[in-house]
């Protein structure tokens, strides 16, 4: 894989990678970036399809975890609006059905597992997952976010490359035309 | 949004492509806030809705749980669920304007620059 070391102008972050997606280096200009790649116009052109290409999967890949995390997120929450409401609410009504269990939760965990927590295990152990499930979510956003940007930069890279080429063929037919 | 290409020779600064970066995630949150919105706004119908019940004592669902719960206090709770979408919906929207307006500013700003080698428009 060729590495470009074009030097990012001072104010922007230069960051190589990001949590295993490489980052698209910036080009500050083309013909210096083709010199360095060390490949023709249509080389260079392919090499940065693939690389869009490469991109589009991870970001399915983040956006199909990104929707797990928001329907989960809810469930989650759900789940502690049950616990603390009816706990509440429940007097008279609830614990006609179940005296004794007012003290005791199942919670079911996936998996075919169900456990048996008092109600105040079974709150801090929902609110803990809610917690991490939305540090996860963030750190994902930020992930695709960081991903978009890649994404844009190629495919302006992508369109300078081949306007580049363009203007050169421009030029170089004009020249001839001269000389003929 | 696409970038034409007309073989010009327009250069493309650092700062000129963390515009280009910067619009293409408005764009992003644009589009998100406006689903959201709708979302928010389709609660606020069935809350409306709710609140039209006769009954004395309504199945009020708390997740998967359904509780046997007295009018008054289902309304008193759909009432406070209605204010928190209607604040949310209201939060949705402003930041909605502001992503619209700070849009606007990029375009005013990458036009200028590159004219027609650059599209920034909805297909």
């Amino acid at each position: 894989m060729a590495t470009s070391a074009s030097p990012q102008q001072p104010g922007g972050a230069v960051v190589a990678e990001r949590r295993g997606i490489p980052a698209a280096s910036f080009v500050e200009d083309v013909q210096i970036y083709l010199n360095q790649l060390g490949l023709d116009v249509n080389s260079t052109l392919a090499f940065l399809q693939e690389r869009l290409q490469q991109y589009k999967v991870v970001e399915m890949k983040l956006l199909a975890q990104q929707r797990d995390l928001q329907a989960k997120i809810p469930d989650i929450e759900k789940c502690l609006d049950a616990l603390l409401t009816d706990f509440e609410a429940s007097e008279g009504i609830y614990s006609r059905a179940r005296v004794e269990d007012i003290d005791s939760v199942c919670l079911w965990l996936g998996a075919n597992v169900m456990l048996e927590y008092s109600c105040e295990e079974a709150t801090s152990l929902l609110r803990k997952n809610l917690e991490n499930a939305k540090a996860s979510l963030e750190v994902l956003i930020a992930d695709l976010q960081f991903l978009r940007d890649q994404v844009t930069i190629t495919q302006v890279t992508i369109a300078r490359v081949y306007n580049w080429d363009v203007h050169q063929r421009r030029v170089r037919q004009a020249l001839a035309s001269q000389d003929s | 949004m696409q970038q034409a290409g007309g073989g010009s020779e327009t250069e493309v600064t650092w700062e000129d492509q963390q515009n280009i970066n910067k619009f293409g995630r408005l764009n992003n949150r644009y589009h998100e806030l406006e689903d959201e919105i709708r979302i928010a706004k389709n609660f606020e119908d069935a809350s409306n809705e709710l609140i039209l019940t006769d009954e004395e004592v309504v199945r009020f669902q708390i997740g998967e749980v359904f509780a046997h719960v007295p009018k008054d206090e289902v309304e008193m709770r759909i009432e406070q669920m209605t204010e928190t979408t209607t604040k949310h919906l209201e939060k949705l929207k402003d930041e909605k304007d502001a992503v619209v307006a700070q849009m606007a500013d990029l375009k005013k700003v990458l036009y200028a620059k590159f004219k027609d080698s650059i599209n920034l428009e909805e297909d």
